[in-house]
């Protein structure tokens, strides 16, 4: 194994070969890690980073303001395209939080060491990407402030939701999945926050991690109980990832609108949700490790594995494509076929190639191994699968619903400035939440990434 | 005089005597605060609600001498206590018999007058948005003179000095320019006029004259009598641009007996109709055979027709069809109908006239009478003479009266200004109001006496629904003050006219004719002049020019009287679906030949008048034919009409025609944004030709239901359903405009229809099918199916939206969230969404709308409930007296107004016109294979092919 390659400033390039992390104490490696909270390693690119963010997410909030005051009105939607940005960002953010859950608990379960060193990384974006996704199914109501009124409360008028509804399966399922992936962030964090806590200075810091810690001292017995509930919580969070993208397509195959009623989209959710997710994940561990300087723990092996998933999904994804072609043309409804030759060649076309060619065909090219870890072609790959899948959505929301089944109810539709707005209003609350987040908790989990170090050595 | 009446603030209007006295009377616990005079802020307040009712709660019985109930209640299952009381609704002049259904004490809804030979219980789009017109804002208009407002007494004095000018010169400097009137008082009025000032002038102007009919009358029976068909008796008709189903006065009957043999599984022998035309008609759209001709086509055809039918000529150039349609006509002597359109020359009328006579049609399908108009006189002479004296300086004194030359005339502005006084009357805002030195406002036709004739000279006397809403006279009051320095109220004028034909019994006749909405036996006579020698003789010009270019009446803002009217101006066009605009009308070929596609602008000039225009492609129009759209571009007009549109009346004069391809485009609003030319063959509308049929009476298909899961019936004791006959629909859009009434469906402008989000809860859709040069166009009324699998139900996290045990799928608005998912899962997608709240935006008052019904939020969806506010009042009617619902009991809004019936609705578990037509060989669902099983179905359309007709 040839040993690590820094250039001139001292950072370290991914190599196909390198180890999970390189060889670190684990003094120097926690040293690291914890000071990025405790600031006591001032850097500027960090508000030069935070900044943008910031102002979108004012742009959010401002959005969210008018759209209260003035109405859905105010977005693209018409009819017969009732729904429109609002469920496809809701459907991309929520996929793009699955990355985080997969990683983090379906590898624990493996017991994959290399996940260690991301797993913070991916579940904060997990965190983050929830809040996105959260919000949108409200901000699309029409009446949005009777929200509560799909929750199955005691009520005088003796009123309760509509079980067979899959919004309401929905509901629940985003409900379980915010808090499932709140808590398994927050309880991975307990033993990070333990060493936060004896490491702070500051009387300040150290009620403040004191009380996130929740009395953690690193027992063997609070080890043995930590291990045994993270790894219960693992193995809730892995089929939890599952059910919530087959839920959410459920919200589309649970309708009998052409293009939308088809038994494979559970699973075509779940494909979907891994390739954007992994895609994120590895879009934010570029960024990351050279703004926080983690290339000695985050190296080659993490983009090898990680590039070898996102292809993976990309295949599934590429089959979903398929055989959504071929069962509608083997199902032979005529109103399907109309929708989906449409879907092919009419006036959403161009997206619909263009979710074909960033999905598919791009990805593609992490055969390849040494692109795999080409941090330039790795970043954009992974951008062309964001923005692809963000493609796809419109095309199963718009695509499907602008071509109903009688041809008097054709139209068309375009997402207003709002809609953009709100789109990159929430982009940047979930850059910007990522940021403070990181200002906050270690970025990567210390407890962790001690065991790995210690196995390598 | 009361109303004439001002006042200049409440506290001054309390100080009146009379007015303290009218209160005391009707709201005592006014007297009871005015007894104690310190309390003056308490009077005030009393003062001004009881200011709001006297204004609006109408009916002020004992002051206008009761409204009266008709003998014979038309709709059944009207909302609770509400009434229906008659008038007439008063379009081209002719009246239409209506009853207006009041509710919490003010009209709510126009319906149709079941005993009014004009109506005979439905109404047109037109009529239908009166109601909206009625309690239309921008009526508002004082009397002015130049753009000062004046009081009543101003008036009284200024027209005292124009009696005195028309006594010095006997009239002749004094003309009075109105529509055309069929009013007996108002006839009557000016014929006293006339009297007192013999050298006085009448002129009678309407921009849509029928002077080609008149005048082909007169070629062909030296008088100017008027044709009657009787469309129920006629087994073959030839329409050439026929406007009997669209806007013929007596459009109405014409079309419900046209519609009763159209069904063939209703009728024995089914009618034949050829309709040759240059733009589809109503007729056109149901005709058996549609054959495409432009206006120099039309002028070569009927002649040939004639020649055939009445020589047995064949002529060399004859279209293929021509021998067929003449041999169909002599083969159905006695049965067979010609009719023509009134934009053909008066030498064609002349021929159909002698046609007609020839096929034994007069006194069978046909009734020649004399004209119900006051008197008949050609209207674009009429005006041209009055204009040609106004500019020579003969004309001192224009009293304009229901017209609107400034606008509907080019010249008229202009030779207004050698005009010492002019006057004009009207409504609301119009051009020549703004440009005539006096503005004086009327009262609408719903709170005023009056009266009219109907096509057939059946008369009604309108009485007034409600206290005039804005401080305006009557006409009658007018004309009186012209006469005399006393001015007469308009029931007193009323009165006078029928008190001289009816004598001892004025007061019991008085009433009955006002409780039926007709005066009995005063249909005008049956005509016994004989045809001259020379009407088979005519010989039509036919235009020059490659390019035809006609200007039409739009079917609902018509000539732009309408033009403030927002349920008429956003009532989609029955085959363009356009709303909001009048691009100009292409064929297909004259779009490609031009080079312009829909939207793009094109310049038309005609002599030296030129306008631009967007254009529209119109499947199925002849290819030499352009047709622009008269009623738009109003200047001076309510808040609603204004600048909407381009005018087009400058092209109205003579001089040949030439367009060009003009920069820029203009964004056009349809609701129909699929590609022209789609669907398979009979897919959504099923059709058939009637040889087919009677092979096979199963031939459309009557699939057995497909199995489900669930419990399919729901178990209540009523069970409610619709059959819709696509035979009948003629595309008129009377039922999207009643259904907008008797729902509050709000308009939403046509930036948000070009953003799709219009909200007519029942639309019609148009399908096309074959070539785009000659498709054929199918109709389809679609609205709420209520199916009893609905898909929308299961979807809605909420259950806003579900299924009551009578089989109506119901909308809980209050319950809506708006998530609307139950849209993307409506197959048919005849739910509509409040993205903004369109009710409230709407420039309308809160008294114009329907108390019964729930105006709808923001963020809410909606969608047709067959009306359950009237079944929901004739469910109470039958629980009190113990008994089921009856069959029919319910009549639904867009049913009431359809003129050919297209609508059958009732309760299923009594049996009743809805089940047999459910029986119907042609009855399907539509997308059957959704399994919703909806209880809306249709039944398909069947078409009387002549074999030997091509194509």
């Amino acid at each position: 194994m040839t040993g690590p390659t820094r250039d001139d400033r001292g950072i370290t390039r991914p190599r196909l070969g390198d180890p999970v992390a390189l060889s670190t104490s684990n003094a120097a490696m926690t040293e690291h890690v914890s000071a990025v909270p405790f600031r006591s390693q001032p850097f500027a690119r960090y508000w030069l980073a935070v900044a943008p963010f910031g102002a979108l997410t004012a742009v959010l909030l401002g959005s969210i303001l008018y759209l209260f005051y003035a109405g859905v009105g105010i977005w693209g939607i018409d009819w017969p395209v009732v729904w429109g940005f609002a469920l496809i960002n809701y459907v991309w953010w929520i996929a793009i939080a699955s990355g985080g859950t997969f990683i983090s608990a379906l590898f624990y379960l493996t017991r994959s060491e290399w996940r260690n060193a991301i797993n913070r990384i991916a579940e904060t974006m997990t965190l983050f990407g929830a809040v996105c996704a959260g919000i949108y199914p409200i901000l699309h109501l029409g009446r949005p402030w009777f929200f509560y009124w799909l929750f199955p409360y005691p009520n005088t008028m003796d009123l309760y939701p509509q079980f067979r509804s899959p919004l309401l399966w929905d509901f629940f399922a985003i409900l379980t999945y915010v808090i499932s992936s709140v808590l398994f962030w927050y309880f991975g964090l307990l033993p990070d926050l333990a060493t936060m806590r004896d490491r702070a200075t500051k009387r300040g810091w150290q009620i403040f991690y004191g009380a996130l810690a929740l009395g953690f001292r690193g027992s063997s017995t609070q080890w043995r109980h930590y291990h045994v509930t993270y790894g219960v919580l693992a193995a809730i969070m892995a089929p939890l990832v599952c059910s919530v993208h087959s839920i959410v397509g459920l919200d589309f195959a649970g309708a009998a609108t052409p293009g939308w009623h088809s038994t494979q989209f559970p699973p075509f959710f779940i494909f979907g949700a891994f390739l954007s997710g992994f895609a994120t994940v590895l879009l934010l561990v570029i960024a990351l490790r050279r703004l926080l300087r983690l290339q000695d723990w985050m190296t080659g092996r993490h983009f090898d594995a990680l590039c070898k998933l996102l292809l993976t999904s990309s295949l599934f994804v590429g089959y979903a494509y398929t055989m959504d072609g071929f069962s509608i043309f083997y199902g032979g409804e005529k109103a399907e076929i109309v929708n989906y030759t449409d879907r092919l060649f009419g006036y959403y076309a161009p997206i619909y190639w263009g979710a074909v060619l960033f999905n598919v065909i791009v990805p593609q090219l992490l055969w390849i191994r040494t692109i795999r870890v080409n941090q330039v072609l790795v970043t954009l790959i992974s951008l062309g699968v964001i923005v692809g899948m963000w493609f796809e959505r419109y095309t199963i929301v718009v695509g499907s619903l602008h071509r109903p089944h009688l041809p008097s109810a054709w139209g068309l539709y375009h997402g207003s400035l709002w809609d953009w707005l709100t789109l990159m209003g929430t982009v940047g609350l979930f850059v910007f939440g990522i940021l403070l987040a990181i200002r906050i908790v270690p970025a990567m989990s210390m407890f962790e990434m001690r065991d790995t170090l210690e196995q390598q050595r | 005089m009361p109303s004439l009446k001002q006042w200049r603030g409440l506290d001054a209007l309390a100080r009146d005597p009379a007015f303290v006295a009218r209160a005391e009377a009707e709201f005592p616990m006014l007297a009871k605060a005015m007894a104690a005079p310190t309390d003056r802020r308490g009077v005030l307040r009393l003062m001004a609600a009881g200011l709001a009712l006297a204004g609006l709660t109408g009916c002020d019985a004992g002051a206008q001498d009761g409204i009266l109930m008709p003998p014979v209640r038309p709709a059944s299952g009207t909302v609770g206590t509400s009434g229906l009381f008659a008038t007439a609704h008063m379009a081209q002049g002719y009246a239409e018999g209506v009853l207006l259904r009041h509710a919490a004490g003010r009209p709510i809804k126009v319906e149709g007058n079941t005993l009014h030979p004009a109506s005979l219980g439905a109404t047109d789009a037109i009529a239908q948005a009166e109601i909206l017109g009625f309690y239309d804002p921008d009526r508002d208009i004082t009397l002015r003179r130049g753009r000062t407002a004046q009081s009543w007494q101003d008036l009284v004095t200024a027209l005292a000095a124009q009696r005195a000018r028309a006594e010095q010169d006997r009239g002749a400097g004094l003309r009075l320019l109105t529509g055309r009137i069929t009013s007996p008082t108002l006839a009557r009025q000016i014929a006293e006029l006339r009297a007192a000032y013999p050298e006085m002038r009448w002129h009678q102007w309407e921009p849509v004259t029928r002077d080609a009919v008149r005048a082909g009358a007169l070629l062909a029976y030296g008088q100017p009598v008027q044709v009657q068909p009787r469309l129920d008796v006629a087994d073959v008709i030839v329409a050439f641009d026929g406007d009997l189903l669209g806007s013929a006065p007596g459009h109405l009957r014409f079309a419900r007996d046209f519609a009763s043999r159209r069904n063939p599984t209703r009728t024995d022998r089914m009618s034949r109709v050829y309709a040759v035309e240059p733009a589809p008609t109503p007729m056109g759209l149901v005709a058996d055979h549609r054959l495409i001709a432009g206006p120099r086509d039309l002028a070569r055809f009927v002649p040939m027709l004639a020649g055939a039918v009445l020589r047995d000529e064949t002529a060399s150039d004859a279209p293929p069809w021509l021998a067929a349609m003449a041999a169909d006509l002599k083969g159905a002597r006695g049965r067979a109908f010609v009719h023509a359109g009134p934009e053909l020359p008066a030498e064609a009328h002349a021929l159909v006239h002698a046609m007609n006579e020839a096929l034994g049609g007069r006194g069978a399908t046909y009734r020649l009478t004399d004209p119900a108009e006051a008197e008949p006189v050609a209207l674009a002479d009429s005006l041209a003479a009055l204009m040609a004296d106004m500019q020579a300086g003969r004309v001192h004194t224009l009293i304009v009266l229901d017209s609107n030359p400034a606008y509907t005339a080019p010249g008229f502005a202009d030779a207004l200004t050698r005009v010492a006084f002019s006057l004009t009357m009207a409504m609301a805002p119009t051009e020549t109001a703004g440009l005539t030195h006096w503005s004086v406002p009327q009262r609408h036709g719903f709170e005023d006496w009056s009266d009219g004739r109907a096509f057939d000279g059946t008369a009604t006397i309108l009485q007034p629904q409600a206290q005039p809403l804005y401080d305006a006279i009557s006409p009658h009051t007018l004309l009186s003050l012209l006469r005399g320095p006393a001015p007469v109220g308009s029931r007193d004028a009323v009165r006078a006219t029928w008190a001289a034909a009816w004598g001892e019994s004025l007061d019991t006749r008085w009433h009955d004719s006002l409780a039926a909405g007709l005066v009995d036996d005063t249909a005008v006579p049956v005509s016994d002049v004989r045809l001259r020698d020379a009407a088979a003789q005519a010989i039509p010009p036919v235009p020059d020019g490659d390019t035809a270019l006609l200007l039409r009446p739009d079917p609902h803002v018509w000539d732009g009287r309408w033009a403030n009217n927002a349920w008429l101006q956003e009532l989609p066009r029955a085959t363009t679906k356009l709303v909001w605009d009048n691009p100009l009308l292409l064929s297909p070929a004259g779009a490609r030949a031009l080079g312009v596609r829909n939207g793009e602008r094109v310049e038309v000039r005609r002599g030296d008048a030129h306008v631009v225009l967007p254009a529209w492609v119109v499947p199925g129009q002849a290819p030499d034919t352009v047709i622009a759209t008269l009623g738009y571009g109003r200047r001076d007009v309510g808040e609603v009409g204004r600048d909407v549109g381009w005018n087009v009346y400058p092209l109205t004069g003579g001089g040949p025609v030439s367009l060009r391809k003009a920069e820029g485009h203009d964004a056009l609003a349809s609701t129909e944004h699929h590609d022209p030319i789609f669907c398979d063959a009979g897919e959504y509308v099923r059709h058939t030709d009637l040889a087919a049929f009677e092979a096979d009476p199963h031939v459309l298909g009557h699939e057995p239901p497909l199995d489900s899961l669930y419990r399919t019936h729901p178990p209540g004791p009523a069970a409610w359903g619709m059959s819709v006959d696509l035979n009948a629909c003629i595309g008129c859009n009377a039922c999207v405009v009643a259904c907008m009434a008797e729902n509050n469906v709000p308009v939403v402008g046509k930036a948000q229809v070009l953003h799709q989000r219009e909200m007519h809860w029942l639309r019609i859709d148009r399908y096309y099918e074959g070539a785009p040069d000659d498709p054929d166009i199918f109709l389809q009324p679609m609205l709420c199916q209520h199916c009893e699998q609905a898909p929308c139900e299961v979807v809605c996290p909420v259950e806003a939206t579900l299924h009551d045990s009578e089989g109506l799928n119901v909308m809980v608005y209050n319950r809506c969230i708006g998530t609307r998912f139950c849209s993307n899962n409506c197959p048919y997608k005849v739910r509509r969404f409040n993205y903004f709240p369109y009710a409230q935006d709407e420039h309308r008052t809160a008294l114009a709308r329907n108390p019964e019904v729930t105006v709808r939020a923001r963020g809410v969806m909606e969608k047709c409930t067959f009306c359950l506010q009237r079944i929901a009042a004739a469910r109470i009617v039958a629980d009190i007296e113990n008994r089921p619902v009856g069959a029919e009991e319910v009549v639904t809004a867009c049913q009431a107004a359809c003129p050919t019936r297209v609508f059958s609705f009732g309760n299923m578990a009594e049996g009743g016109a809805v089940v047999e037509h459910k029986k119907s060989p042609l009855s399907y669902a539509l997308l059957a294979e959704q399994n919703t099983h909806p209880r809306l179905t249709y039944e398909g359309v069947v078409r009387n092919r002549n074999k030997d007709v091509g194509a």
